[in-house]
C-alpha cells in the first residue's frame, strides 16, 4: 500500500509523520502530482489558516486531482486538523469572507464563538470525544477517551449522517469526526493524543489497506 | 464541563541536557531529556513545555559510555529526535528571533513556538507569526517579577532586563496582535516550591479571551489543585516538581481529580511508547562489533592532539570535565563545594524537623497490624547499609525488609559483614543470588558495551528493593545517599529529591535498560528476571516510594564507619585498596574500588580518591594539599583485583585494556608516541 501524505504547506507535519511511523505505516510526504496520483490512501493535514491550505494544494495544481482520487477513485483519504476543513465545501478567509474547499463532504467551516471564559478561542487542550455512529475510527468497541484539539474553526456538516463524533463546546456539540464511505476526517490532533489516538490512526490505516 | 484543563510539565534544556532551575539563574544538571520526554510520553500528559536556555547552539552529550547520543548538536537536531519519542503536542521555545526561527522549529517537531525577548523588541512580529502559522502555534512567554512596592515587573531576556511595560496592557496588546495562548511565568517564584502567584495568574487570565498557562512555583500537589481552583487559568505548568518525585505527574493529576476538578484521568503503560527503550538487536550487535574494530584501530594509532588544559574547582579536586554533572561559578568553585556546605549549616533543629518527616513517611505505609515489614532497604553489607537498618530500626523503630543483590564479587569480610546484618539488627533479610554463568556474561558485556564490568551490579541494586518492595505491598523504600547531591551538587537540600526510574535508567543504567541484554551471548529474558524493574502501574498502585536518608539526616560517612564498627562490629578492611585511601567503602564489590574505578580513570581521567578527597575537603577532614597528594599517589593504579576479573570471565588483559582505550575522552587524553598522557591538578 502506498500511504501518501500531501504537502499542503500549512504547518508542521514531523509528528504526523512521527505518529504514522510509531504504529508501523510506512508514509511518504509529498505534493508531487504523480505521486498523489498513485498513492492508495492519503492524508491530507494541515495548522493554520483555510486559505493558506486551499493555496497550498492550488500551487501544487492538486485540487481537481484530490477530487477525482477521492470522489471517483474512491481512496480511503482521512484530512486533519485542518485537512478535514479543506475537505468543505467553503470555509472562511478571516472572519467572515468566504472561500471555496475541495467540496468533498457537505458542509461549511465557520468559527468558534464562545460566550464563557471557560471556552476560549483558539479552542486549546482536550476533550471527551462522543461517538456518533458505529463507524471505522469510533468503532463499536470505542470507549470514550480524550483527543487533543487546537482550532479556531469547525466544520458544520449538511449531512448529519457524515458525522462520526462530536464534542461539547461550550454547551454546543460541535462535529470533531467525519466519516462516509471512504472519507474521514478528524479536527483534533490524533498524532498527539497518546494510545487513543495511535489507535485511531491504526484503525484508518487496517481500513485503507483492507479497502 | 467538557474541556479539560491542563497540567504541563516543563522541561528546560541547557545545552543539550534537563536541568533544574532556580530563580532563572541557577541551573544544574538533571539527566538527558530523550530518556525523560519518553517517559511522559507513556503516561496520558496533556502536553510539554520545552524551553531551550542555551545560551548558544551546541549541544554537548559529553560521555561515550551512555546508550543516548545525539544525532547532531543543534538546537534543531535536538528537537527533531525528542519529537520522535512526544506523543503530547509539544510547544518550543528558546531563541525564536525570525520566522525562519519558528518555521524551522515548527518542522522539526514543534506544535507550537513559545516568543519572549523578540515580542517585546518587535511586536508587530507576533502578528507575522500568527499569519504565517496560525495563532493557535504562537505562545507568548512573559516572565514577570513581583517588585518590592508590589508591583509586577514585565522582563525579558530571560528575566535579566526589566522592560517597564504594564502587565494587564501588555497581556492584552499582544492578544490582539493574534498570539494564540500566554505562558506567564513568575521569576520570583522559580524554582522555590512555595506555590504559585494565584492573585496575578487570575487577574492576566480574565483580561484576555485566549488561554493562560501558569508557572512557576508548585512545592507540592497542592498548589496546582488550588490554582486551578482559584484561578481562570486554563493550564498550570512546573518544572522542577516533575523531575524530583517519581511518578509525580500522574500523582499530581490524581490529587486534582479527587479535589474535583476536571482533568483528563490518570493513564500510565501506554502501548504505543512503552517506558523501557526499544532496542535493535542487530544494530546492538553492530555497535559492539564497532567497538571491538576501533579497540584495534586505536592500538595503531601513535598520536593524539593534545586538548585544552583543563581546570579543577578551586576548592576540590574535582576536574570540570567529570563523569558528574558538575556546574561551577564565577570563582571556579563546584556546586558539589557549595551544596555540601549547605548540609554542615543546617542546624539540629532543622535535622529534628526532617527526622520526623521520614518517620510520618514510613508511617504511612507502615503495617498496621505488625504482621508484614514497615519498609525495605536495599543493603549491600557495606557501612552505610549498617547505618540505614540501624536508623530505620533502632533509632526511629521500625521493622525493615532487607534487600542484597548478590553480584558474587564480595571481599572476605564484605561477606562476613553482609551475613551478620540479620543477625545483629534481628531483621529478615532476602539475599538474591543470580545465576554465576549469566554474571559472567553480564561482566564482560559490560565492558564491551560501556566500558563497566559492573552494570549488573548496578541495574540490579537498583531494580530488587523496588521489585521485592512491590511483589511484599510495601509502599517504602529506603535508600541512603543520594550520590549525585552530594558529590556534585545537583540537587539542592531542600527538594527533597526521591528515587526515580530516570536516576536508575540514565545513572546506574547508563541508558541500558535491562532489555539490551536480551539476545547477547544467549541471554534471554527470563535470565534477566532480577533486573526487570516493576511498572510505572505496580508503583502507582501501591503509592511506592523510594526516600533517601540523606535528606533526613546528616549524612557523614566517615563518622558512620567507627560508629558502626563499636556498635554491630562491622568489620573494615584489614588493608586499604589500591585505589583510594579510604578503608570502609565498597567491601561488597572488589571491582568496585578496583577495575570499575580503574575504568573510569581511564574514560575521566580520575578516580575514587579525587571523589574521596573531594568529599573529604568539603567535610573538613583534610587539606587540599594532602588530597592532591593522595589523587597523585592513587588515581591511576591499575589494581590486582583485575587478575581475578580477567580469570572469571575470560577476557584477557590485553583485550581488556584495548576495549577500555575507546572510552578515553579525548577533551582529558591525548597520545604521545604511544603514550598516554593528561594535564594533571598538581602542575596547576
Amino acid at each position: 500500500m502506498q500511504l501518501t501524505i500531501i504537502d499542503t504547506k500549512a504547518g508542521n507535519f514531523g509528528s504526523i509523520l512521527n505518529g504514522f511511523n510509531k504504529i508501523g505505516a510506512d508514509i511518504t510526504l509529498t505534493d508531487d502530482y504523480d505521486a498523489v496520483k498513485n498513492a492508495s490512501a492519503l492524508v491530507i493535514p494541515g495548522v493554520s489558516a483555510f486559505t493558506r491550505g486551499m493555496k497550498g494544494l492550488n500551487d501544487a495544481g492538486l485540487v481537481d486531482l484530490i477530487k477525482q482520487r477521492v470522489i471517483n477513485d474512491k481512496v480511503p483519504t482521512i484530512g486533519i486538523c485542518l485537512g478535514m476543513q479543506l475537505l468543505a465545501k467553503t470555509g472562511l478567509e478571516g472572519s467572515d469572507n468566504k472561500i471555496d474547499g475541495l467540496g468533498i463532504i457537505d458542509s461549511e467551516v465557520i468559527k468558534l464563538s464562545s460566550t464563557s471564559t471557560d471556552y476560549r478561542v483558539p479552542n486549546i487542550g482536550w476533550y471527551d470525544v462522543k461517538r456518533h455512529k458505529n463507524s471505522v475510527l469510533f468503532p463499536d468497541n470505542y470507549e470514550q477517551d480524550s483527543f487533543y484539539h487546537v482550532h479556531s474553526y469547525h466544520m458544520v456538516c449538511n449531512d448529519k449522517s457524515d458525522i462520526a463524533a462530536t464534542i461539547n463546546y461550550d454547551g454546543t456539540d460541535i462535529v470533531v469526526s467525519i466519516e462516509r464511505e471512504n472519507v474521514f476526517g478528524c479536527q483534533f490532533h490524533p498524532e498527539k493524543s497518546q494510545d487513543a489516538g495511535l489507535e485511531l490512526l491504526d484503525r484508518f490505516v487496517k481500513e485503507a489497506k483492507s479497502a | 464541563m467538557s474541556q479539560y484543563r491542563r497540567l504541563i510539565p516543563v522541561v528546560l534544556i541547557k545545552h543539550g541536557m534537563i536541568v533544574r532551575s532556580e530563580m532563572f539563574h541557577i541551573h544544574q544538571v538533571i539527566g538527558n531529556p530523550i530518556d525523560t520526554i519518553r517517559r511522559l510520553s507513556n503516561w496520558n500528559v496533556d502536553e510539554l513545555v520545552l524551553i531551550d536556555i542555551s545560551d548558544h547552539d551546541h549541544h554537548d552529550m559529553r560521555r561515550d559510555d551512555l546508550y543516548v547520543s545525539y544525532d547532531d548538536s543543534t538546537t534543531l537536531g535536538l528537537l527533531k529526535q525528542i519529537s520522535s519519542v512526544c506523543s503530547m503536542p509539544l510547544s518550543f521555545g528558546g531563541r525564536v528571533k525570525t520566522l525562519d526561527d519558528a518555521r524551522a522549529r515548527l518542522e522539526n517537531g514543534a506544535d507550537k513556538i513559545i516568543i519572549n525577548t523578540k515580542s517585546i523588541e518587535t511586536p508587530e512580529f507576533i502578528t507575522q507569526c500568527s499569519q504565517e502559522f496560525g495563532a493557535q502555534c504562537v505562545v507568548i512567554n512573559i516572565d514577570i517579577r513581583k517588585e518590592d512596592d508590589g508591583s509586577y515587573g514585565v522582563y525579558s531576556h530571560s528575566g535579566k532586563t526589566k522592560t517597564g511595560l504594564d502587565l494587564i496592557q501588555y497581556a492584552q496588546k499582544i492578544e490582539e496582535l493574534g498570539a494564540g495562548e500566554i505562558f506567564l511565568q513568575n521569576i520570583d517564584r522559580d524554582g522555590l516550591g512555595n506555590g504559585f502567584d494565584q492573585d496575578i495568574i487570575d487577574q492576566v487570565a480574565k483580561s484576555v479571551s485566549i488561554p493562560v498557562i501558569a508557572c512557576g512555583g508548585a512545592g507540592s500537589y497542592d498548589h496546582f489543585a488550588d490554582t486551578f481552583k482559584n484561578t481562570d487559568a486554563s493550564a498550570v505548568a512546573a518544572a522542577n516538581i516533575f523531575n524530583y518525585f517519581e511518578l509525580s505527574y500522574p500523582k499530581a493529576k490524581q490529587h486534582c481529580i479527587h479535589n474535583g476538578l476536571s482533568l483528563r484521568p490518570v493513564k500510565l503503560d501506554n502501548k504505543w511508547f512503552p517506558r523501557e527503550p526499544i532496542y535493535d538487536l542487530v544494530e546492538t550487535k553492530k555497535r559492539i562489533d564497532d567497538r571491538m574494530a576501533r579497540a584495534t584501530e586505536l592500538k595503531n594509532t601513535p598520536n593524539w592532539n593534545e586538548p585544552k588544559k583543563m581546570e579543577w574547582c578551586t576548592n576540590c579536586t574535582y576536574p570540570k570535565l567529570s563523569a558528574t554533572p558538575l556546574a561551577f561559578d564565577e570563582t571556579g568553585l563546584c556546586t558539589g563545594c557549595k551544596n555540601s556546605n549547605v548540609k554542615f549549616e543546617i542546624a539540629d533543629g532543622e535535622w529534628g524537623r526532617r527526622k520526623e518527616a521520614l518517620r510520618d513517611i514510613i508511617a504511612r505505609g507502615a503495617c498496621s497490624k505488625k504482621s508484614h515489614p514497615d519498609c525495605v532497604i536495599g543493603v549491600s553489607g557495606g557501612k552505610d547499609s549498617y547505618f540505614q537498618t540501624h536508623f530505620v530500626k533502632n533509632v526511629l523503630g521500625f521493622e525493615p525488609l532487607l534487600v542484597t543483590y548478590y553480584g558474587n564479587n564480595y571481599s572476605e569480610a564484605g561477606e562476613r559483614n553482609l551475613r551478620r546484618m540479620a543477625d545483629v539488627f534481628d531483621v529478615n533479610h532476602i539475599i538474591y543470588h543470580p545465576g554465576v554463568p549469566l554474571l559472567k556474561k553480564l561482566n564482560r558485556l559490560g565492558v564491551q558495551i560501556m566500558g563497566d564490568m559492573n552494570w549488573h551490579g548496578h541495574v540490579g541494586i537498583s531494580t530488587l528493593p523496588m521489585k521485592i518492595a512491590v511483589l511484599h505491598k510495601i509502599p517504602t523504600v529506603l535508600w541512603g545517599e543520594h550520590g549525585y547531591q552530594d558529590l556534585c551538587g545537583q540537587f539542592s537540600m531542600n527538594d527533597f529529591i526521591e528515587w526515580t526510574y530516570r536516576n536508575r535508567l540514565e545513572h546506574f543504567a547508563r541508558g541500558y535498560d535491562w532489555n539490551y541484554m536480551v539476545g547477547l551471548e544467549g541471554i534471554t529474558e527470563q535470565n534477566m528476571y532480577p533486573y526487570q524493574y516493576p511498572t510505572d502501574q505496580e508503583i502507582f498502585d501501591i503509592d511506592l516510594r523510594g526516600v533517601f536518608l540523606s535528606n533526613y539526616t546528616q549524612w557523614d560517612a566517615n563518622k558512620h564507619l567507627p560508629l558502626m564498627v563499636e556498635k554491630y562490629g562491622f568489620e573494615a578492611s584489614n588493608e586499604p585498596f589500591e585505589r583510594t585511601y579510604r578503608t570502609g567503602s565498597n567491601l561488597d564489590d572488589i571491582h568496585e574500588n578496583g577495575g570499575h574505578d580503574y575504568l573510569k580513570w581511564i574514560k575521566f581521567g580520575y578516580g575514587r580518591c579525587t571523589d574521596h578527597t573531594a568529599k573529604d575537603i568539603r567535610s573538613g577532614d583534610m587539606s587540599r594539599e594532602q588530597a592532591i597528594n593522595l589523587v597523585k599517589e592513587k588515581d591511576h593504579i591499575r589494581s590486582k583485583d583485575m587478575n581475578r576479573w580477567s580469570e572469571y570471565t575470560g577476557m584477557n588483559a590485553e583485550e581488556f585494556d584495548a576495549i577500555a582505550d575507546t572510552y578515553r575522552d579525548k577533551r582529558v587524553w591525548w597520545k604521545d608516541n604511544g603514550t598516554w598522557k593528561k594535564h594533571n591538578i598538581w602542575d596547576t
